[in-house]
């Protein structure tokens, strides 16, 4: 119904406007296209995700630490794939491994943690009412709930999920032949992966244009807090990567279902000689790889983003080196489109390339490098107040380096031939991404409960989640390098077979029940979140004391997020404990004008820059008022 | 003292693009990538022999020289929106209709001529590659037919001016880049060969 | 009935947990401790990241050290010798890092946790930090790869002219050995051909396939250069010998290869251990299907002298079975047939 565009103008006639539209519970909640309830809806979308993901590796935690139990008690649960006497199917056991690795890489961290914090924080981060196409948005959370559906299913089906692990190589994954989980299970695993895909690039083509478009007056691209810097870079290599991965996908299913030999030849199995030949199954390597890896900065580039924030405002300290970190990003961004085939070292690679990813690969490492000791000089001489988050950020830390010097060793083309599909690796890639990436969507989590939900979660029972999960972490993959060095390979559903790997039994029980431990302590956080959610205490509009936009916005912000108009920006989002300034944080939104007795010597010169920041906007109202007459 | 005046600067202007047209953008890099990722898995394929030599069907000549002639059909049509010329536009635009369903019947007519050459997407993955190339491209062709329809009727409707070129400004990116597309695919298999 | 027990038990637990829970909440509240800006639990985490330094530094340093033996597996091979030393100069390299970067870590949060009197110090950036921790790890880097690309080289040249060669094939659930026999030369293989009996799909009308014999342990020489040729019949799988330090993937279609020299047999491995049932083993470390943990095969390394003796005792495949010539035509037939008669004496 429109409403008349009088002539007259008046400064209270924008009441009639004011009112909000009725909401049901479907527009809230349910087809939603305001970003911060989709950014909840990945949340909780991606925490469902997180308990099936770690109850399938406690259960082949369990096979692999108590490799003589009798599982019968999980029959209910998992059917035929415990035999009568209570083994775990071996089949099953791979099964287990591969829709772990799928389900945590792809549904936790990189929906759980991109699609939660990307979508909740980049609008109100950078000042805009929304994403660039709210119904983008919203698609993009519904493709990857269908997505998700379809890999629930594919728990439960007879012949079992996918089982070629979470890589599914060819031809093991292209002939059902070959395993059982390569038949339904593995159809369900490519349909989930394309809805999957479809998912975050419409995601990523939303964070992107939103960020370079719809950024508010004064918000630069130097003024952008690190963690919208981590998102974009982040979308900008799922833009990219995500493609190829769709494509390599697409062969796939072009010779499994239609007879084509992409990447099948010579293939004698199951009695028969097939007809396929020409095909190649390095070149499928090739292009999952050419995603698997950027996939990997995916999961952590958010994680440090996150962790950039939190560090520096729980130290009441500038992040050090901000344009260092821009650069280091950057960096990792450029640098993880081009060391694809270090995972591929043994796989029969040209030795030239292989020189040449080694060399690349440790390059990656540099920038990595200039993080980690900017956060420590970050914490140096700061004022460090130990809320969730931040005991959080300092675990990622812990795990990136730890992590990440083992990467090292694997990049070593020549060291990795022996550490290649060794549990080495395994611990590697779970110390970087499952716990240090894994950290990073836990502290994000307790940084921005309050302007989710308008409430605080618990801290005491924050910093036992914490010390719990921390420790619990390290008891479950630190003993994994010993395990790896000795040799042992990974996927082996018992290592009882071989003289060389039946050595250390004793800690993988351990490391079982760590691992059981460590699940278990989520559930105090689990309880936390929830019972918060309803009943934690009211938050204040800026509990943390930070200097980002988000924090300008009412307690519950409502579709649009400002109520009125959108603050501009006037400072870079680290001012900290400033010297001269009363406060030891000064919001973004506050004119360097406003503040002279803080202002560095090259903030006062930006003064001049300030005024007509303020002209612009004083022209526009001007303007508009005469568009009005 | 120069280093820290660089970490901050002043007010910057937004880039001047819409952006909706900005995201088609952006949608553009992707089907790039699928497009660079699969003629990449086609040079190495390729390089490693066992590898069937076949020439090209005619029909992709006749059927690049349609793209060509629909693009410029459409930037007509484009032209005339400019000026509110309704009546060529929509000219314009159905004569772009018609020419990208010609070549899409032109495709499955190549598929046909492929088969004729005993070149089967089953078999030699030197066959497999066309057709996944140009099944793919027709499959995002479709899409472009379908937008450049609703833009039509959306000029039917007085909903394509002078002041209102935001749904006709991205079709024509979207067609132009398709039909760029298919000028590239056909250049590279034709070099490839 | 323990069940119920137990049960009730966990319930009568959980409240309690419950109880303990809200009563500190209202404690907190009471106290006003929601209030300040760091609580009383700040100075114990703060604490708690020492006790954590010291404790976690602590057990790496006394388990690394106590289980050297278990998880460092004896080197039996020449190149294996270079990445190891490789692999133990990165530790090294890696291990100051990771203890230095740990301390400062846990460090600063104990030495600068808040305090209302204390402002933390504004300190942006210095660009001359900044380029020594790009710099120095570049350098450390460079010689890294520099060592490494040095050994890669060696590793991955190709084999010597006088290596033995070695087939090992890939299958669902094992690993087929072929060796090439007196010539040294495997007789060329096409997978059409794979049937029960001739399981490696060998194509016998190739003649130097005659004196092609397998065997269901890889014995292999000592000091001389092995090169094995790998493939995979139908799935991915990958060749690992751990005390060779050898890993190759074998691929249906695109046949692979690693070359390497043993350095000691199996019996003087199992002098130098003090177990006298030691071997050498092979395993499959790409996933392959339910058995992939079971392809196991059994790698003996022998005197050059014993494995030269051990050759001339095995028996081609077509001697064992003279139907896989049998169609084959008239002049390879009678060579055939000439190879099988030498073998039956």
């Amino acid at each position: 119904m429109a409403t008349a565009h009088t002539a007259t103008h008046s400064d209270t006639s924008h009441d009639h406007h004011d009112h909000e539209h009725h909401e049901n519970f479907i527009t809230k909640y349910i087809f939603t296209q305001d970003h911060k309830m989709i950014g909840k809806q990945f949340l909780i979308t991606g925490m469902f995700w997180a308990i099936i993901g770690g109850l399938l590796s406690l259960i082949f935690r369990l096979q692999l630490g108590f490799p003589e139990m009798d599982l019968g008690w999980l029959r209910p649960v998992l059917g035929g794939w415990i035999s009568p006497d209570g083994k775990l199917d071996p089949e099953f056991y791979l099964a287990l491994v591969t829709m772990h690795g799928t389900i945590m890489v792809f549904f936790v961290l990189t929906a759980g943690l991109s699609g939660t914090f990307s979508n909740f924080l980049i609008p109100l981060q950078i000042g805009a009412r929304d994403m660039a196409s709210g119904f983008m948005n919203m698609l993009s959370y519904w493709f990857f709930f269908l997505s998700g559906v379809i890999m629930f299913i594919s728990l439960f089906i007879e012949t079992g999920p996918a089982s070629g692990g979470w890589v599914v190589y060819p031809p093991l994954s292209a002939l059902e032949q070959a395993m059982p989980g390569s038949g339904l299970g593995m159809t369900l695993w490519l349909i989930a992966m394309t809805f999957f895909i479809a998912s975050s690039l419409l995601g990523g083509i939303n964070y992107i244009t939103t960020v370079i478009n719809l950024r508010t007056k004064g918000m630069s691209f130097s003024k952008l807090p690190l963690t919208i810097w981590a998102f974009f870079l982040t979308a900008i290599i799922g833009l990219l990567s995500f493609p190829v991965l769709f494509s390599a996908a697409l062969l796939l299913v072009f010779d499994r279902s239609f007879g084509t030999s992409f990447y099948l030849s010579d293939i004698y199995i199951g009695g028969e000689a097939l007809p396929n030949t020409g095909g190649s199954p390095v070149l499928y390597q090739h292009l999952f790889w050419f995603l698997g890896h950027p996939e990997v900065y995916i999961v952590l580039l958010p994680a440090l983003g996150i962790t950039s924030e939190i560090i520096a405002t729980n130290s009441r300290k500038p992040i050090f080196g901000y344009k260092a970190m821009i650069i280091s990003m950057l960096g990792i961004t450029i640098l993880s489109f081009v060391v694809w085939a270090h995972h591929m070292f043994v796989s029969g690679l040209n030795p030239f390339l292989g020189s040449i990813f080694m060399f690349l690969t440790l390059i990656i490492a540099i920038p990595s490098a200039v993080k980690v000791f900017n956060y420590l000089t970050t914490l140096w001489r700061g004022n460090l107040i130990f809320t969730p988050g931040m005991l959080f950020s300092i675990g990622l830390v812990s795990f990136f380096i730890s992590g990440g010097l083992t990467g090292i060793f694997l990049g070593n083309s020549a060291i990795d031939i022996q550490l290649h599909d060794t549990y080495f690796v395994v611990a590697h890639f779970h110390l970087v991404m499952g716990s240090a990436s894994f950290f990073g969507l836990m502290a994000g989590v307790y940084h921005w409960f309050p302007k989710m939900f308008g409430r605080m979660m618990d801290a005491r029972l924050g910093y036992v989640h914490f010390w719990l999960t921390f420790v619990g972490v390290y008891l479950v993959f630190f003993p994994m390098h010993y395990i790896g060095i000795a040799g042992f390979p990974r996927r082996y559903y018992s290592w009882t077979g071989f003289e060389f790997s039946n050595m250390y039994t004793d800690l993988n029980m351990f490391v079982s029940i760590a691992a059981i431990l460590t699940f278990g302590a989520q559930l105090i956080f689990l309880f936390n979140f929830f019972y918060s959610m309803y009943r934690g205490r009211v938050a204040s509009l800026n509990p943390w004391r930070s200097t980002t936009l988000e924090w300008t916005t009412p307690l519950h912000p409502g579709h649009g997020n400002w109520p009125g108009e959108i603050p501009a920006v006037y400072r870079w989002p680290y001012d900290y404990s400033k010297p001269g300034a009363k406060e030891d944080f000064i919001p973004q939104t506050v004119p360097l004008s406003a503040t002279p007795e803080s202002n560095l010597p090259h903030e006062q010169e930006l003064v001049k820059l300030e005024k007509e920041i303020i002209a612009d906007e004083e022209a526009v109202l001007v303007a508009n008022e005469a568009k009005e007459s | 003292m120069e280093e820290k005046i660089s970490y901050i600067e002043g007010a910057e202007q937004p880039i001047a693009m819409h952006p909706k047209k900005f995201a088609l953008w952006l949608f553009i890099v992707t089907v790039v990538m699928i497009f660079a990722s699969l003629t990449s898995a086609y040079i190495v394929r390729q390089s490693e022999g066992n590898w069937l030599e076949f020439d090209l069907p005619e029909i992709f000549w006749y059927n690049s020289a349609i793209i060509l002639l629909s693009s410029i059909t459409l930037h007509w049509a484009y032209m005339s929106a400019k000026k509110d010329d309704l009546a060529k536009v929509r000219s314009g635009m159905i004569l772009t209709s018609i020419l990208g369903v010609i070549f899409l019947v032109g495709q499955w007519y190549s598929w046909g001529a492929l088969v004729d050459r005993d070149v089967f997407f089953v078999g030699n993955p030197a066959g497999s590659f066309l057709y996944v190339f140009t099944g793919l491209h027709a499959l995002h062709l479709i899409s472009g037919v379908i937008f450049l329809i609703i833009v039509l009727i959306s000029s039917f409707r007085f909903q394509v001016h002078s002041k209102n070129m935001d749904s006709m400004e991205m079709c024509v990116t979207y067609w132009h880049f398709l039909g760029g597309l298919w000028l590239y695919l056909f250049m590279f298999l034709l070099l490839n060969h | 009935m323990y069940g119920l027990l137990i049960t009730v038990g966990i319930i009568l637990l959980l409240s309690i947990i419950w109880m303990v829970y809200r009563i500190q909440t209202l404690v907190s509240v009471v106290k006003g401790s929601d209030k300040k800006i760091a609580s009383g639990s700040n100075k114990i985490n703060a604490f708690l990241f020492i006790v954590f330094l010291v404790g976690g530094g602590g057990w790496m340093i006394w388990y690394s050290i106590k289980e050297f033996d278990n998880y460092q597996l004896p080197i039996a091979s020449e190149h294996g010798i270079v990445t190891d030393q490789l692999f133990w100069i990165t530790m090294a390299i890696t291990g100051i890092v990771f203890l230095i970067t740990h301390v400062l870590l846990f460090w600063f949060p104990y030495k600068y946790q808040y305090t209302e009197t204390r402002k933390a110090s504004f300190y942006p950036d210095n660009n001359k930090l900044e380029l020594i921790w790009t710099i120095v790890p570049a350098f450390v880097l460079a010689a890294l790869v520099i060592g490494g690309w040095k050994a890669w080289s060696d590793i991955t040249k190709p084999a010597p002219e006088n290596s033995h060669v070695v087939e090992l094939m890939g299958y669902q659930f094992a690993w087929e050995v072929r060796y090439p026999g007196l010539d040294n030369v495997l007789g060329e293989n096409d997978y059409r051909l794979t049937n029960a009996s001739n399981v490696s799909g060998v194509d016998f009308s190739d003649k130097n396939s005659f004196d092609d014999f397998s065997s269901p342990v890889v014995i292999i020489p000592k000091g001389e250069p092995v090169l094995f040729r790998i493939r995979a019949r139908d799935v991915l799988h990958s060749v690992f010998a751990p005390h060779m330090r050898l890993k190759m993937d074998a691929v249906p279609g695109m046949p692979t290869r690693f070359w390497f020299t043993a350095t000691k047999t199996t019996e003087e491995m199992r002098a130098e251990l003090g177990d006298p049932e030691f071997v050498y083993e092979i395993a499959c470390t790409e996933i392959c299907g339910r058995g992939h943990n079971a392809m196991r095969r059994e790698l003996r390394v022998v005197e050059p002298d014993e494995y030269r003796k051990w050759m001339s005792e095995q028996k081609p495949y077509i001697v064992n079975n003279p139907a896989l010539v049998s169609d084959l035509p008239t002049e390879l037939k009678e060579l055939a047939d000439i190879t099988i008669s030498e073998y039956k004496k």
